[in-house]
């Protein structure tokens, strides 16, 4: 009935219903959720919008999905429902040069964008890691971050305007011009669960004139860090400020030779971009810095070649870690930047006590920690230990006045984990605004708000890679 | 916090309308307050209350001048790039509530994009805190931006955690005259800079309020936030590119450059009593500034005199109509708007005095979304008791 249906609306090539074929929009890269009841993949806005519709009339929720690279089970199917999958809606549609803005459709993969612009000298600044594969409409659900939102902000800072399919399948747009209430902002890193973003307007940016790229290597994790803190303490903002340890920079030689030291307990990798005449003064004053700190070597990437291949191997660090271990959780906390270090000492520590590997990669410059813990989810015991370690990472990013998540969203993983930072009355808050555009809590129920008065716990990672 | 939640608790139990009340210095961009109204002033909530220099962060009571933010910021050489005119009186809180936008936002965001958190009052007197004092945040949804730009009306801010920056090590000011046909490529000039400066205006009008001499031709007041390393060369290329545009001279201005910066900013919303309406059109081309050539060409043709400040580098532009005779400028401003808005639909009024003021469109065209707006609206303050009717679409 719902898949002939959808099918009748949108055409047999625009809905899957094969088992296999659903199976694959069971998953994000962070969890698995049932198979849903059918899969869509608009090719416009009409088309969502009569997917809504059948949907709602069939009694089933709603899920809308970009590229399924999220870490926090947001585009899984938790309770089944349709998918709404945005793999054929990827075109650039709308390009205006002279005020720096592009019209989107919300399945175009974020470098696809900025290589588009890029013969205008332009480029859009929100880079999360899975840029190569995450789309813009993901990247707006998510707000995402990335190693450039230091000193450009998050993707939240680049939307201007969006086109919404609600959750009675009407269409509405927002814009940040428009008087009246920020809908554009309260949209964005809502998690689908507001509306079903079907394009949007976003701001671009002039590539800057001049860029260097700096690898510093250390000696110790502590002093890393901290040399990160006095660096933000200095009142000096990069364009990028990322650290990776020593797990990780050898998984990154071993599987792509990017450049990074390999006998350092741990890297910096830090970029400023802006005004030529800036750049000695900024070398000057961060080299001072870090050298204060311990730092036992200092590289200049002298090429664009050696930038691309540093910059590269960052973003590459989390599918390199996947050739070093079998399974790996990845956690996302944020905390205030001078509480870095005491962070990471407390990621080590329940790590150690549970005798698990992490790797550290992360956005330092934000006080944005990924430990990535290794595992293998054929031994319960490691199971447990990761579940564990990753509660444990969190309530010690709360304890240090952080939150539970700097980038990858609450989605279905750490809506329980909510009542830890908020009380009833900030979630209730909050729940208003849901009331107002989803109050039957169709559009990705399961998601972001605490279930019922349970416990709160982290869920379990229910296995990936 | 708490006696702000047990009053409002009482006037929505009352169903008695509040009008909130900062630094009274954007009153205009809202309608005015219902007569039976109660004032609710966040004058009392001004404390700064944290700093967190090391980490960039500060957390601020909603009725904290900016001024007084700037100078706790800046005795750590940080700021926040609030930019809201009157920055004696302007409070914080209000700033964000009116959506003020800050002529540096192309280089440093808006107000809003460095909100981080907020402790906000409803109606209801729900204290509801969102975000916290880090600089990255996806924990639920982004409550502190609805409440920005929302003029008090879904809830009163208590407070605000903002991301601080870095305060620049130099500031220059440029001033010049810009005679008729430089301006468009002036403004040009300046939008394609490698090192674009912080704030440009080009000035039409608004003798008394903004620095320079002009005489008949229009001003430029140009503001760079600079490095000791960048200074000279942005001060060149600056020089050089006005000059190839056809500007005859740039005076540079090195003491007292905030201070002209800022008296630009008041200038966007002095009024002259009853005299005049000021609007600010909506960013359009950058460069160059047609839409504040159409809307002075417009009020001439209304027989009114038109002024401009001309926002270069984000294409925004704050026009001032006036008369000399209060009561002429009450019978042909109506018919002004109706053209300004048929040609600029997003217009807004940002300055005048009553009454003139009231039977305008002062919020320009109905936004799209003003059904999901009046929900929210209706969702937050059911009574409506907050700033009731003075925002967009009768909310
Ligand atoms: C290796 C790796 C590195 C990563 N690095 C980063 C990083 O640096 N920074 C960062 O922020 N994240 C990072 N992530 C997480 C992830 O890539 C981001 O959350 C990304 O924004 C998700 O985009 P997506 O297209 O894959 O969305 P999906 O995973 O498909 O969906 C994510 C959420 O968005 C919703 N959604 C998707 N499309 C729409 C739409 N059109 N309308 C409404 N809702 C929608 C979904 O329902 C879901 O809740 C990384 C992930 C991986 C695997």
């Amino acid at each position: 009935m719902l898949q002939q249906r959808l099918i009748d609306a949108l055409g047999a090539d625009a809905v899957k219903t094969s088992p296999e074929d659903m199976s694959v929009y069971a998953f994000d890269a962070y969890s698995q959720g049932r198979n849903p009841s059918a899969v869509v993949l608009p090719a416009d806005v009409r088309d969502v919008s009569a997917a809504v519709k059948i949907a709602r009339e069939c009694r089933e929720p709603i899920v809308a999905r970009g590229a399924g690279t999220g870490l926090c089970g947001g585009a899984v199917p938790i309770e089944g429902g349709v998918v709404i999958a945005f793999a054929r809606m990827h075109r650039l549609l709308e390009l205006d040069v002279r005020r720096r803005r592009a019209r989107v459709q919300p399945g175009l993969i974020n470098l696809d964008l900025s290589r588009a612009v890029a013969e205008m000298r332009l480029f859009y600044a929100p880079d999360p890691s899975s840029q190569k594969a995450s789309t813009i409409g993901g990247n707006i659900a998510t707000n995402a971050g990335g190693p450039h939102c230091l000193s450009y902000g998050t993707t939240v800072n680049h939307v201007l305007g969006l086109e919404i399919v609600d959750e009675n399948g009407e269409v509405f747009t927002t814009s940040i011009d428009d008087a009246g209430y920020d809908l554009t902002a309260a949209l964005v890193g809502s998690e689908g669960t507001l509306g079903i973003v079907t394009a949007a307007w976003v701001r671009l940016m002039r590539l800057p004139e001049s860029v260097r790229v700096w690898v510093v290597a250390f000696g110790e994790i502590e002093a890393a860090s901290e040399a990160v803190s006095a660096i933000v303490a200095a009142g000096i903002v990069p364009s990028a400020l990322e650290m990776m340890d020593a797990v990780i920079t050898a998984a990154v030689e071993e599987a792509f030779h990017a450049g990074y030291p390999t006998d350092a307990a741990a890297v910096l990798l830090i970029e400023s971009a802006g005004l030529e005449d800036d750049m000695n003064a900024y070398e000057a004053a961060i080299k001072h810095i870090v050298e204060a700190h311990g730092a036992i070597s200092w590289r200049s990437a002298r090429t664009q070649a050696e930038r691309d291949a540093l910059w590269a191997g960052r973003k590459g660090a989390a599918g390199a870690t996947g050739r070093i271990s079998p399974n790996y959780y990845t956690q996302d906390v944020c905390v205030p930047r001078s509480k870095l270090p005491a962070a990471l000492r407390a990621v080590e520590e329940a790590a150690g006590a549970h005798r698990l590997v992490v790797g550290n990669v992360f956005h330092a410059g934000d006080g944005n920690l990924h430990p990535l813990l290794m595992y293998d989810r054929r031994d319960a015991r490691q199971v447990a230990a990761v579940i564990e370690t990753g509660n444990a990472i969190l309530q010690s990013a709360i304890d240090l006045g952080g939150t539970i998540s700097g980038e990858h969203g609450i989605g279905y993983e750490k809506r329980d984990a909510m009542t830890r930072v908020y009380s009833t009355d900030d979630l209730a808050t909050m729940a208003r605004v849901r009331d107002v555009f989803d109050p039957q809590r169709v559009l990705n129920p399961e998601k972001i708000f605490p279930r019922g008065a349970r416990c709160p716990e982290v869920k379990p990672p229910t296995l990936v890679q | 916090m708490h006696a702000l939640s047990a009053l409002l608790a009482r006037c929505n139990a009352e169903r008695r309308s509040l009008a909130i009340v900062g630094g009274d210095t954007l009153r205009a961009m809202l309608l005015p307050p219902a007569t039976e109204s109660v004032l609710l002033s966040t004058a009392s909530l001004a404390r700064i209350v944290e700093h967190c220099a090391a980490d960039l962060t500060v957390a601020v009571q909603a009725g904290v001048t900016v001024r007084a933010l700037a100078q706790t910021l800046g005795a750590a050489k940080q700021f926040v790039p609030l930019d809201a005119p009157h920055a004696d009186r302007a409070t914080v809180g209000g700033t964000l509530a009116a959506g003020w936008l800050g002529p540096r936002r192309h280089r440093y965001g808006r107000p809003r994009d460095l909100v981080i958190g907020s402790v906000a009052v409803l109606a209801d007197g729900t204290i509801a805190a969102a975000g916290g004092m880090v600089v990255k945040n996806v924990a639920g949804y982004d409550m502190s931006r609805l409440y920005a730009g929302s003029f008090g009306t879904l809830a009163v801010l208590a407070q605000i955690n903002l991301k601080t920056l870095p305060l620049p090590q130099r500031q220059r000011a440029f001033l010049a005259r810009l005679p008729e046909g430089t301006r468009e490529r002036a403004a040009a000039a300046l939008a394609a800079l490698a090192a674009p400066p912080a704030a440009a205006f080009w000035i039409d009008g608004f003798q008394s309020a903004v620095d320079g001499d002009e005489g008949d031709d229009g001003r430029l007041v140009v503001l760079i936030d600079a490095s000791d390393a960048a200074l000279e060369r942005s001060t060149l290329d600056l020089r050089s590119a006005l000059g190839r545009a056809g500007v005859p001279e740039t005076r540079i201005v090195d003491a007292g450059a905030r201070e002209a910066f800022e008296r630009t900013v008041d200038a966007c919303v002095a009024t002259l009593g009853e005299r005049s309406i000021t609007y600010r059109l909506p960013e359009g081309d950058v460069p160059p500034p047609r839409n504040a050539v159409a809307a002075l060409e417009l009020a001439r043709a209304h027989a009114l005199r038109g002024e401009a400040i001309v926002d270069v580098m984000n294409g925004d532009a704050f026009v001032r109509v006036s008369d000399l005779d209060a009561r002429a400028l009450g019978t042909k401003i109506e018919a002004f708007d109706d053209a300004l808005h048929a040609r600029e639909p997003h217009a807004r009024v940002v300055a005048g005095e009553h009454p003139i003021r009231n039977d305008l469109a002062v919020f320009g065209a109905p936004p799209p979304a003003i059904a999901q707006m009046r929900a929210l609206k209706a969702r937050f303050d059911p009574h409506a008791i907050l700033n009731r009717g003075r925002f967009v679409g009768g909310i």
